[in-house]
């Protein structure tokens, strides 16, 4: 097995009477692009701070590449952060908050960073003062895509990005999977994480429910299948895979399917289907049937 | 079927709601604290038989005008109440006022907590007008509260109403002109900045427009001039309150008509558009918070300059005064000014009072660091391989070694006018003083450490205590004879007179120590909390 960017154990943190993360115990491995996922107040922002040191754990540790995350001064050198909302000093412009960054930072590719600038359009001669919340959030990604730290932790940071920016920011990604880079992403953009990421965890009132590839997400759901046929449509219950069948219309019916279609298509062809649509559920739908599902 | 509904609160209710948890506990130490002090100095008042022809001369003489304001009254214990506590208490009120107005309006909007507030049926005006409305209330409860207490501890109702109304005017006039500079800066720490300077000039203004016969219309341009202008318990006045009172209506109603005319989170004065970057110290945390120190520095530096250049220009009429009618050196003492009669006595004695701005800016400063982890502005720092302890390292060295700038300014300035009136000051004498008080600010920055690791919201309330608290007890103290006891409590009693003594060394020792305590302390809790950032 190969190296964890970034291990946590057991790591739980109440406040007051809440737990905010129960027991979560982690493992990302180096060179992962791993999606964090879960719900308003799900605990994801509050895992976040414990890994940077921002907040203590209540019982529990985590370490990132075997440096425990306490230590920031050693941790920190392998790792760059983009908060969920990006706070700078309203007077210094941008090219001065990504100098300090720098030069305070675990080492900035220059080169890279002034690409980054023009690819993002950020106008870094303004005043932070001046900035909408898409542009702060635009500083804090080109200081941590800029570093080449071989860990990107990242909080929301498309939340305030227009799909142009989206766009920018998944080819960043792309760049820093290339390069051998980690990224650590929560976000709640499931399209973006469909996109990025090859693992996703689910967390749910500060429990990890589920921690899987996209691909085998999608394997243990299902496909929509939308069909109409010149008369009477063919009676489809009991045929292997069909389920929530129901009827749409004298002439249509609609159902989903999991595991081979076979034996669906077959009794389709058999009723002289006329048109049919099938539709493979987005993310957005699994995980809306996941955090509904498991509502307590 | 039962219909529940839910009446919608109304959006004036939340709001004033809101205020008042933001002001309630300051309010009530502020009107607990003026309301105190001017009963204490009442009841501690003793008559001495002063001969009129005495009297007539210290009013005259520009020196005692120019620093303590021109005496009025002071036959009567209202009226040495009055000229005792007024400048002190205008103060601290117009400081405190001023600091929770910007806090409260830009404060709040700065750290992004009036972003969902204001996405509701309530408007940024109605929002600004409802905090400041709210804390308009408290300079009223304090001038009432201070009358009550004065005419229960036995003076005369006309006099005593008259400076309570004064000091509720003067509360109300920064009430006011902290709403304004929140609309006009986009920052919490500009705007304070201009209505500190707001307040420092108007102090000014009052010193020269009571010494300088010729400039005395000066005094109608200072709410602390106009305060004075009222005379209470002399001639009781009431156009010169009125005047502030208008003035701070209409500044009041400004800030409402100037919150309309911009967004949320911008301001009036727009932050000037592109700019070459200015990449001086950016290269460590140490660098940076040097870099955040500068203009704060700049700023006090000129305001305690000027002030006591000032004092040093009225030293040489000071001490030939006072030397010259010995009669009032007793009063004076109980002023709490004993030895004014020599340059090195009078310098040492107006030394002490620059420990009270410096460590207010000391706990300002760290007041600053707090905001900026609440503001969440210290994340993107915290998230590089930075220690915390290395963090706040680097902001108490640098409000440390910038209250040591000002300390240092106020003793070349104190000298500097000296040497225009040729009074005889020693320029090492100047310095020794001025140095002398750096017990007491360390004091207030171990304070101000214990508190951001343990209390970070009361930055600068606990940072300021030794210094402004211990100054407000020291002069109660002095007012009413207190035992010695209650005086050791004040960190001032154990400042030596320096340069016309030698430094108290051990008692200096005694202070450091507990500072370093504190700052140790506080680094521990700093180190082991959650950061609200
Ligand atoms: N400083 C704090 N004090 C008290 N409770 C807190 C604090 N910080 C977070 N919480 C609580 O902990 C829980 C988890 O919060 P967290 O911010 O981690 O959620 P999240 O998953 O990031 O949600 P979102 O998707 O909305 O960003 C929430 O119920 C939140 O109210
Ligand atoms: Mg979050």
């Amino acid at each position: 097995m190969g190296v964890s960017a970034l291990r946590t154990e057991n790591l739980s943190k109440r406040y007051g009477r809440l737990l905010a993360l129960d027991g979560l115990s982690l493992d990302v491995a180096a060179g992962e692009v791993f999606g964090f996922l879960g719900p308003n107040g799900a605990g994801k922002s509050t895992t976040i701070r414990l890994l940077l040191g921002l907040a203590r754990p209540t019982s529990g540790r985590a370490w990132i590449f075997d440096t425990d995350a306490a230590d920031v001064a050693a941790a920190h050198r392998r790792l760059a952060y983009v908060p969920a909302d990006v706070a700078l000093w309203p007077r210094m412009t941008g090219a001065e908050v990504l100098d300090l960054l720098a030069r305070v930072g675990p080492g900035t590719d220059t080169a890279y960073r002034d690409e980054l600038i023009q690819r993002f359009a950020l106008d870094v001669s303004k005043p932070a003062g001046t900035y909408s919340t898409g542009n702060r959030q635009k500083v804090a990604l080109v200081a941590a895509f800029a570093t080449r730290a071989p860990l990107l932790v990242l909080d929301e940071p498309t939340s305030g990005l227009d799909p142009l920016m989206e766009l920018q920011f998944r080819q960043a990604v792309g760049v820093a999977r290339d390069n051998g880079q980690t990224v650590f992403l929560s976000s709640h953009q499931l399209a973006e994480v469909e996109a990025v990421c090859d693992r996703v965890g689910i967390l749910r009132a500060g429990e990890l429910v589920e921690v899987a590839s996209v691909a085998q997400l999608r394997r243990l759901h299902h496909t929509d299948v939308a069909a109409t046929f010149p008369g009477t449509p063919p009676d489809l219950a009991g045929v292997q895979g069909v389920d929530g069948l129901h009827e749409d219309g004298a002439t249509s019916v609609r159902f989903t399917l999991s595991g081979s279609p076979a034996a669906a298509l077959r009794a389709l062809a058999d009723a002289d289907v006329t048109t049919i649509v099938v539709r493979e559920q987005s993310l957005e739908e699994i995980f809306l049937a996941y955090y509904g599902h498991n509502a307590r | 079927m039962i219909v529940t509904t839910t009446a919608a609160a109304r959006p004036e209710h939340v709001l004033r709601g809101l205020a008042v948890r933001q002001v309630r506990r300051g309010g009530l130490v502020v009107t607990a604290v003026c309301a105190c002090m001017s009963a204490l100095v009442v009841v501690g008042y003793r008559s001495e038989a002063l001969d009129p022809a005495a009297l007539a001369a210290l009013a005259r003489n520009p020196a005692i005008r120019t620093l303590f304001g021109e005496p009025v009254a002071l036959d009567q214990a209202g009226g040495f109440t009055v000229w005792r506590t007024s400048v002190v208490l205008a103060v601290l009120l117009g400081v405190w006022t001023m600091l929770t107005a910007t806090r409260i309006t830009r404060g709040e909007e700065d750290a992004g907590r009036w972003n969902l507030l204001l996405s509701g049926r309530i408007t940024l005006p109605e929002a600004v007008r409802q905090h400041l409305g709210v804390l308009a209330v408290v300079p009223v409860l304090v001038g009432a509260a201070t009358a009550v207490a004065m005419i229960a501890a036995g003076v005369d109702a006309t006099g005593s109403l008259l400076h309570g109304t004064g000091l509720a005017a003067v509360g109300l006039f920064f009430v006011a002109v902290g709403g304004v500079t929140a609309q006009l800066f986009v920052s919490r720490s500009e705007s304070n900045g201009v209505a500190a300077a707001v307040l420092v000039v108007g102090l000014l203004m009052r010193m020269v427009g009571d010494g300088v016969p010729a400039l005395a219309w000066l005094r109608w341009l200072s709410p602390f001039g106009l305060m004075a202008l009222t005379r209470p318990f002399d001639t009781n006045r009431g156009l010169p309150v009125s005047v502030l009172a208008f003035a701070a209506v209409l500044l009041m109603a400004l800030a409402g008509r100037l919150a309309a005319r911009r967004d949320v989170g911008a301001a009036i004065l727009a932050t000037p558009g592109s700019r070459p970057a200015r990449t001086t110290l950016l290269g460590s945390v140490p660098a940076f918070a040097v870099r955040r120190t500068m203009r704060p520095l700049a700023a006090w530096s000129a305001g305690i300059g000027a002030y006591f250049l000032l004092l040093g220009l009225i030293a040489q009429s000071m001490t030939e005064f006072l030397a010259g009618n010995p009669e009032f050196a007793s009063m004076a003492a109980q002023a709490g000014f004993p030895a004014l009669g020599t340059v090195e006595g009078y310098a040492a004695t107006l030394y002490a009072l620059l420990a009270v701005p410096v460590g207010v800016f000391v706990a300002v400063r760290l007041a600053a660091t707090a905001a900026d982890e609440n503001a969440r502005r210290l994340t993107l720092l915290l998230a590089a391989p930075v220690t915390r302890a290395r963090l706040l390292g680097a902001e108490a060295a640098a409000a440390g070694c910038a209250a040591l700038v000002l300390i240092t300014v106020a003793g070349i300035a104190m000298w500097a006018g000296t040497a225009t009136v040729h009074a005889g000051l020693a320029p090492g004498d100047a310095l020794a003083g001025a140095w002398n008080v750096t017990p007491v600010v360390l004091l207030c920055l171990g304070a101000a450490v214990l508190a951001l690791g343990w209390a970070p919201r009361a930055v600068a309330a606990i940072g300021a205590l030794p210094a402004a608290g211990g100054f407000l007890w020291q002069v109660v103290a002095d007012s009413i004879d207190a035992p010695t006891w209650t005086r050791a409590l004040s960190p001032f009693t154990h400042l030596a007179a320096v340069p016309s003594t030698a430094p108290a060394w051990p008692a200096a020792s005694v202070m450091a120590g507990i500072a370093a305590a504190g700052v140790i302390v506080g680094t521990i809790g700093y180190r082991r909390r959650d950061l609200s950032a």
